[in-house]
């Protein structure tokens, strides 16, 4: 099946093989993981719970005692990874694959750099390598893309076979006389090319499409028939040729997709490595947000300038959180800005940090919503859970009498505010398309501050403020 | 402009044996649509929704199809409209705004004794403008007789029981085909009953030239007037009508009680941060470098997020409510609009559905900043998410928020609406569901919410 295609009739048949046996029952989901045992951490932060005391039972006071008693003992170490900034990225490396997984497990943390989100880029190779079986959520995105594809590819097949067909018909009752009017025609046409038209009819729905593939190759093995029969086909036979030049090309588009299962790439030099030491070139990458979040607000990240060799000792100290405050506000602006210039109150970090805090400190897991044009997307509990529902838009707002009390100030947050009305439509209907919410958040931004050193102070002068907009459509309110 | 109007009247009767034939334009649509499936194909595929040609292609099926439908479209659209007589309604433009009525001399008193007990204040006879039956200075149109379904939801009536229309109503209803507007007769007294026929139709454009620009109505508002109205929603001009801030004039009373109230929102804040810092103090011990929620041992994520809050949010609830003065002018509610479905009257509109603002793209590019936006939302009343739905599904109460308003965003003539929504995430502790089974059942069984 794999093997290059030459003929015509080829495809066609090959194609039939999976397509009627495989397709009609879908094939059952692969069971997922125990995502509620994985993740059942919503932070990165060790909580251990005291047994409850029941006033009329003593032995419960004897357990919280004993509780008690080992925390004395032996103090539970908060666990705290470590990860470096990289410059040219403007972003945070976590290298250790311990640190990894915990920060993915616990509270969805980062993003793996060559994933889409959870970091499986090792999965996927050695899967590819044929090292280990399974699916990873890349790929069978990839295989669901690649079957819509192909759908869509059929589908349109399918209607230019029916709008040949249905010319053919024309010119055929043309040829045959003015005097029959056209719609008796038509007719009796469509008796005779019963199949092809009940195809063409179906033509809009990806399901029928499915059905009307099978059928269609059916069709084409009982034209092949005909064709080995009798030549006076011959018409109809090219014609049919003719229309079915999207299918090699949808014959690639298979084979692209599979392939990464067949292991083709026989790579002499790394195929003989051991499953085991197989080198990870994958690491997490945090956004500053999320960097700052682990290593300000929970204390469980250590920060350092440059990556650490596993073997290295630890000799430079980690960033404090004030440098990297004031690390991370320099690295808001592309390029990055002097490291001498001061901290100013609506440095993009300063507010985007506003609000992930803001959000992550309700309990949502915020994660940046790039993908969907928007600033974040808010999850609830992760997303192997559900979907988002909100899309969140950051815009800054000067509402402090301090920004408004010289022209230079006015017009410079005039421009720092303003969204054009064009904007905000292309925002508010790709959020309608991928079925979220648009949640627009507005910053209070406070006037410079005097001291930076109680960086909770100083976020404590901010002020967020949430609006929800959704386009709303008259006709369907009226009841 | 007249001669036009006379057409369109006259050509039914020329034609008058042709509406025997079409029963209704719409059944008679639908019939020949049919007919044309009928042709087309042994199965239904052309009116079907949803199913439509993407692009041209050369069969003579698809421009058959086509130019059937278009065939049926023009003769549904030529069949004659006509305007009985028995509907007909005539009003009258009055360019000076609303005059007493003229009977008025003959029995000033008994009018103002009526006035006295409809109204609350009684009318001066000489003075027009301070009226008696509550007309909005703007109305210039009076009908006279007024008869038909508009008018439950549209016009004021005087004290001889004209109805006086506001410009956009006017507007809307001579558009629409339900109106005769006459001009004023040079005589000056146009309600005779007499003269009626002597005096000049107005024209549509002579309409849009009278009324566009009067008493606040610019094209947007029009826009979305006419809009909404021919969804069936009924509309009624808000207090923040006017840009020009006039009102604030007549409540100055209002105006006065507005600073101690604007007061309000920073002293509540200030007793809400207070009260927030008194509920962790903790937390203040580290929040200036380290970790926030310190290092030590944690009892429950609980109490991790509950250190965590430390950035200040707006709560609508506390926020007080703000007079339409205070809002910024186009962010500021124009229309207050009534389902089809809500039981309306005139004369005691009830609380309206909808509010809506409305905002010309050209005269203001930029979203409103979050002033204008928050103002125009305090304009509002508190509208909080509740019922037994709500109170189940926490994504609703976020998505329905406090207050709600509507902006009808025009861009030159295309109004897209986006309905605005104070929700507080603030007030949802997500967090708090945690541990637990997430969605219905859980939110059900927490009720006592901590704040």
């Amino acid at each position: 099946m794999a093997t290059s295609v030459t003929s015509m009739d080829k495809p066609v048949a090959a194609k039939s093989g999976p397509a009627s046996d495989a397709r009609p029952p879908r094939a059952p989901r692969p069971p997922r993981p125990n995502f509620r045992q994985i993740h059942q951490f919503p932070l990165p932060v060790n909580v251990h719970h005291v047994p409850p005391v029941i006033p009329h039972n003593p032995l419960s006071l004897i357990s919280v005692a004993l509780s008690y008693l080992t925390f004395l003992i032996s103090p539970p170490r908060q666990e705290v990874y470590s990860a470096y900034f990289d410059k040219a990225t403007s972003s945070i490396h976590v290298t250790d694959e311990r640190s990894i997984k915990a920060l993915w497990q616990m509270g969805f943390f980062g993003k793996g750099s060559l994933s889409r989100s959870e970091p499986s880029w090792l999965a996927r190779e050695k899967k590819r390598r044929g090292l280990q079986d399974g699916k990873t959520s890349e790929e069978i995105t990839r295989l669901r893309r690649t079957e819509r594809r192909e759908l869509k590819l059929e589908r349109a097949r399918m209607e230019k076979l029916a709008i040949e067909e249905r010319l053919k018909a024309e010119a055929a009752a043309r040829e045959s006389g003015v005097s029959e009017s056209l719609d008796q025609d038509a007719q009796s046409t469509t008796d005779d090319m019963t199949n092809a038209t009940a195809a063409a009819t179906e033509k809009f729905s990806l399901k029928k499409a499915r059905e009307a593939r099978a059928l269609e190759a059916r069709q084409a093995r009982e034209l092949a028939a005909q064709n080995a029969a009798a030549g006076e086909q011959n018409q109809t036979e090219t014609s049919n040729g003719k229309s079915v030049r999207f299918s090699p090309f949808v014959q690639k588009k298979e084979f692209l997709s599979t392939s990464p299962s067949s292991p083709k790439l026989p790579d002499p030099v790394v195929d003989s490595l051991d499953p085991d030491d197989f080198p990870n070139e994958e690491h997490l990458q945090l956004s500053n947000e999320e960097a700052f979040f682990l290593a300000y607000s929970l204390g469980a990240l250590q920060i350092y300038d440059a990556p650490l060799n596993s073997g290295e000792v630890q000799a430079t100290s980690p960033t404090t959180t004030s440098a990297l405050l004031q690390q991370f506000c320099n690295h808001s602006f592309q390029p990055a800005r002097d490291s001498s210039a001061s901290l100013q109150p609506d440095d993009p970090f300063m507010i985007s940090y506003t609000v992930y805090h803001h959000f992550r400190s309700l309990g949502w897991v915020i994660r940046s919503g790039v993908k969907f044009g928007t600033d974040y997307l808010l999850y609830n509990r992760g997303p192997v859970f559900s979907h988002a529902e909100f899309a969140v838009i950051v815009i800054p707002s000067y509402s402090h009498p301090y920004w408004s009390e010289t022209e230079e100030r006015k017009n410079y947050t005039a421009e720092k505010q303003a969204r054009s009305w064009w904007w905000m439509h292309c925002v508010s209907r790709v959020q309608a398309q991928v079925l979220k919410s648009l949640v627009v958040c507005y910053v209070e931004v406070p006037p410079p501050a005097a001291s930076l050193d109680d960086i909770g102070a100083l976020f404590g002068q901010y002020k967020v403020r949430e609006f929800l907009i959704k386009r709303w459509i008259p006709n369907r309110t009226r009841d | 402009m007249a001669d036009v109007d006379e057409d369109v009247i006259k050509a039914p009767a020329n034609a008058s044996t042709e509406p025997d034939v079409d029963l209704s334009d719409e059944t008679q649509d639908f019939r020949f649509l049919n007919h044309l499936n009928f042709f087309a194909d042994a199965s239904p595929s052309i009116p079907r929704r949803g199913e439509k040609d993407f692009e041209p292609n050369p069969t003579e099926l698809q421009a058959d199809v086509l130019s059937a439908s278009r065939g049926a479209m023009h003769n549904a659209l030529s069949y004659p409209r006509l305007h009985n007589t028995k509907t007909r309604v005539i009003a009258f433009y009055a360019p000076d705004g609303y005059v007493p009525p003229v009977k008025a001399d003959r029995a000033t008193l008994k009018a103002g004794e009526e006035d006295g007990k409809s109204s609350e204040s009684t009318p001066k006879p000489e003075r027009p403008l301070p009226n008696s039956a509550r007309i909005s200075p703007d109305a210039c149109v009076y009908v006279p007789s007024p008869k038909g379904q508009f008018f439950k939801t549209m016009g004021q009536a005087d004290s001889s029981s004209r109805v006086w229309l506001l410009p956009e109503e006017a507007l809307y209803l001579i558009e629409r085909g339900s109106l005769d507007i006459r001009w004023p007769s040079p005589s000056g007294s146009p309600a005779g009953p007499g003269e009626e026929d002597l005096s000049i139709p107005m024209s549509l454009q002579a309409a849009y030239a009278c009324f566009m620009g009067r008493g606040g109505l610019t094209l947007e508002r029009y826009s979305v007037y006419t809009g909404l109205r021919r969804l069936g929603y009924a509309l009624l001009r808000a207090p923040g009508w006017f840009d020009d801030i006039e009102k604030p004039d007549a409540d100055a009373s209002n105006v006065i009680e507005t600073p101690p109230k604007l007061h309000g929102p920073g002293l509540a804040g200030i007793l809400g941060s207070i009260f927030n810092w008194i509920h962790d103090p903790r937390s203040t011990a580290s929040t200036a470098t380290g970790p926030i929620i310190g290092t030590g041992i944690h009892r429950h994520y609980m109490d991790v997020y509950r250190k965590l809050a430390i950035i200040p949010w707006y709560d609508p609830v506390t926020a007080p409510e703000r007079h339409p003065a205070d809002t910024t002018p186009p962010f500021r509610v124009v229309f207050h609009v009534f389902k089809p479905s809500t039981p309306f009257k005139k004369s005691a509109p009830p609380a309206p559905d909808f509010r809506v603002a409305v905002v010309s793209t050209r005269d203001q590019t930029t979203m409103p900043t979050m002033t204008q936006l928050g103002a125009l939302l305090e304009s509002t009343p508190l509208d909080p998410p509740r019922g037994e739905k709500m109170d189940r599904m926490m994504y609703m109460r976020l998505r329905h928020g406090y207050r709600n308003v509507v902006m009808a965003v025009v861009d030159q003539g295309v109004v897209s609406y986006l309905r605005v929504a104070d929700s507080a995430f603030g007030k949802e502790k997500l967090y708090e569901n945690k541990g637990g089974p997430q969605g219905p059942k859980w939110n059900r069984n927490q009720k006592p919410r901590k704040r």
